[in-house]
């Protein structure tokens, strides 16, 4: 019994000790080594980073990033973050507005990143997602071609607006709701349910596209909605490009990166140029933003530094600080 | 023909039941049967979809990339080198020596901590205490393993990673062997206990008597005589706890780290398990990086197996005292 007894003292001593080592702080020490979080390979937010960091091939292959780095969802390099104080992670940027105040967001190149710096196209780590339509006289009836007109029009309104936030992207400002505007589209009034709207290209968008759709669907005589989501180059391929007129056409595409076409393809379309051309538009940002623990003494990063700190080049966070 | 017209007499002489009580005795006993069967054409279902699926990677050419190589993919140290999608490197090997590994330290943690709580529970306790102790573990083992790993993830990681700095280490955030043996531990914990428990419960009391008419105290009577004597029943507890650490998917994955190459065996460095491996982007993967989770569940399955056959062998070897 005796033995027993001095055995629980002695464990209750080495974790009183234990306690004790963990309140003393020593401070942020900028000279420990960076532990990199990523999401796993699949991941189209991992996709959209490398991308934005200049560091596409590491979007599908881990052998590229640094040794050691560690696999975490959204919310799982979130919650880390609060507790390591040498790491490195990304999230979207609707994941932490939600909660700013327990990590601390990086600037990108000297840009903070909040939401209005991703609508005012100062904030760059963040790409685009578009739609293609048919083009206006390519359509087989003019119910098709009307329910297509509301549907972009319904991407403007706040309602829409809602429906992409919550399903993570960040919308482009709106004023009006679908009341509002409503009484433009007489389509919506009449009783659609025998007609099929097809929607195709980014998977990445598929969430967006679906939750969208199932919302407007009821609001415009209960056309039947159809996705098929096999990628961004097919949103343009298969609406206005090459396989327009074959069995995977589209009335709606849609793509998570510009629209950039080889010649055979169309035109070239930089972002802005977007809004002049009525079959082609935005319907949100998809926002990364990179985030370290509170404590961390760096506030601002370049595409340049994240990409080093990805691939290793930087394994102390005093290469960053110099 | 005539064999089915023979079959048919021989059914019909069978169904000619003599009493109301003869054909109800039949009915009940066709309806256990059926029950018996569906239950058990599920497991045979389940492999025969996982192996057609599993297989896929080693037969096919995977759209031009090439099969996988067996191997390769039982025996290697990195779990993809290069592109997803571009590549049909996969290996495994390291994954069940990690995954073999973590369920052995989890049991070795749990194992003490759940034999001596049964033994309490089922011995020491006065009744009212221990029927609520009895309660408690059960309420343990229905927590779902989510909880479990949120529970992993919001508290043990940052205690992990604050004690990882004793030691001068810089943790990943704690995601660790130590993390995910310590949240498998209180996962299999309540198994262990309820089935400890069982057994000390049905060792003979007579045994216990004769022991203490020999003057062997109470304490000496619990350690040496009952555990000896439950000793293959307790066995039969652990044998339990190590198919849920080996099968734990969700928990493991929030702790662990997924590490991507390995073996990890110091308790601050990141790992993986066969499951957290499955589950990894498992929602958003296509091809052959998709079905190649199915063969590692094939490998799940066999190391389950193989580890359930291997413990059952040295639970015989170790013997079985005499219980009612």
């Amino acid at each position: 019994m005796k033995k027993i007894t001095l055995f629980v003292l002695s464990v209750l001593a080495v974790f009183g000790l234990a306690a004790c080592g963990g309140t003393t702080e020593e401070g942020w020490d900028s000279s420990s080594n960076i532990t990199i979080y990523t999401r796993d390979t699949s991941s189209g937010t991992r996709a959209g980073f490398m991308a934005g960091i200049g560091f596409d091939d590491a979007a599908e292959d881990d052998n590229l990033l640094a040794d050691g780095f560690v696999i975490k969802d959204n919310t799982g390099i979130f919650t880390t973050m609060q507790t390591d104080e040498y790491g490195i992670g990304y999230v979207s940027l609707a994941t932490y507005v939600s909660d700013p105040d327990v990590v601390k967001a990086l600037d990108f190149e000297s840009v903070e990143a909040s939401l209005a710096n991703v609508m005012n196209n100062t904030y760059g780590l963040k790409r685009p997602f578009n739609y293609v339509l048919r083009q206006l006289d390519d359509y087989a009836t003019d119910t098709e071609k009307d329910i297509v007109l509301a549907f972009v029009a319904f991407l403007e309104t706040t309602d829409g607006a809602d429906i992409i936030t919550n399903k993570g992207g960040v919308p482009l400002t709106s004023t009006k709701t679908w009341d509002d505007i409503k009484a433009d589209h007489t389509v919506c009034t009449e009783d659609n349910s025998g007609v099929t709207i097809k929607f195709g290209g980014s998977d990445s968008i598929e969430k967006i596209a679906k939750a969208l759709s199932e919302a407007f669907a009821p609001k415009c005589g209960n056309f039947v909605p159809e996705h098929d989501h096999t990628g961004s180059s097919d949103g343009y391929k298969r609406t206005q490009g090459i396989e327009k007129d074959g069995d995977n056409a589209k009335h709606i595409g849609f793509a998570s990166r510009p629209f950039k076409t080889d010649g055979s393809e169309g035109t070239v379309l930089e972002q802005d140029e977007l809004n002049q051309d009525e079959t082609k538009g935005q319907l949100a940002w998809d926002a990364i933003v990179a985030i370290v623990h509170l404590d961390n003494e760096l506030d601002n990063v370049t595409a340049d530094d994240l990409m080093n700190i990805y691939s290793g080049t930087y394994s102390v966070w005093d290469d960053l600080l110099e | 023909m005539h064999k089915i017209h023979e079959l048919y007499t021989n059914m019909r002489e069978k169904l000619r039941f003599n009493s109301r009580k003869e054909r109800v005795d039949f009915i009940i006993h066709s309806m256990f049967l059926l029950a018996t069967v569906v239950s058990a054409s599920f497991i045979i279902i389940i492999v025969i979809f996982i192996a057609q699926e599993g297989m896929i990677p080693f037969v096919t050419d995977n759209d031009g990339l090439g099969a996988v190589n067996l191997w390769r993919f039982l025996t290697g140290f990195t779990w993809l080198k290069g592109t997803a999608f571009q590549s049909n490197l996969y290996a495994v090997g390291y994954i069940i020596i990690n995954t073999l590994y973590v369920a052995f330290l989890s049991l070795l943690l749990a194992m003490p901590i759940g034999v001596l709580t049964a033994l309490f529970i089922a011995k020491i306790a006065p009744k009212k205490i221990a029927e609520v102790l009895r309660t408690i573990v059960e309420m343990l083992a229905a927590i779902p393993s989510i909880v479990y790993g949120l529970f992993g993830a919001g508290l043990i990681l940052p205690w992990i990673y604050e004690f990882a700095k004793i030691f001068g280490v810089q943790s990943k955030g704690g995601n660790s062997v130590l993390a995910t043996v310590l949240v498998l531990s209180l996962m299999i914990l309540p198994t262990i206990t309820a089935l400890s428990e069982v057994a000390i419960r049905s060792v003979r009391s007579d045994i216990e008597h004769g022991s203490l008419a020999l003057g062997a105290t109470k304490t000496q009577t619990n350690f040496k005589v009952v555990l000896t004597s439950a000793k293959s029943g307790i066995f039969a507890s652990a044998i339990l706890g190590v198919g849920r650490a080996l099968g734990e998917a969700t928990a493991v994955s929030l702790v662990a780290g997924n590490a991507r190459s390995g073996p990890s065996f110091g308790l601050f460095e990141t790992t993986s398990t066969l499951t957290s491996t499955m589950l990894q982007g498992l929602k958003e993967t296509v091809g052959i990086d998709y079905d190649i989770r199915f063969s590692v569940g094939i490998v799940l399955m066999v190391v389950i197996l193989l580890t359930n056959v291997t413990l059952n062998f040295v639970k015989k070897e170790v013997g079985n005292v005499d219980v009612k």
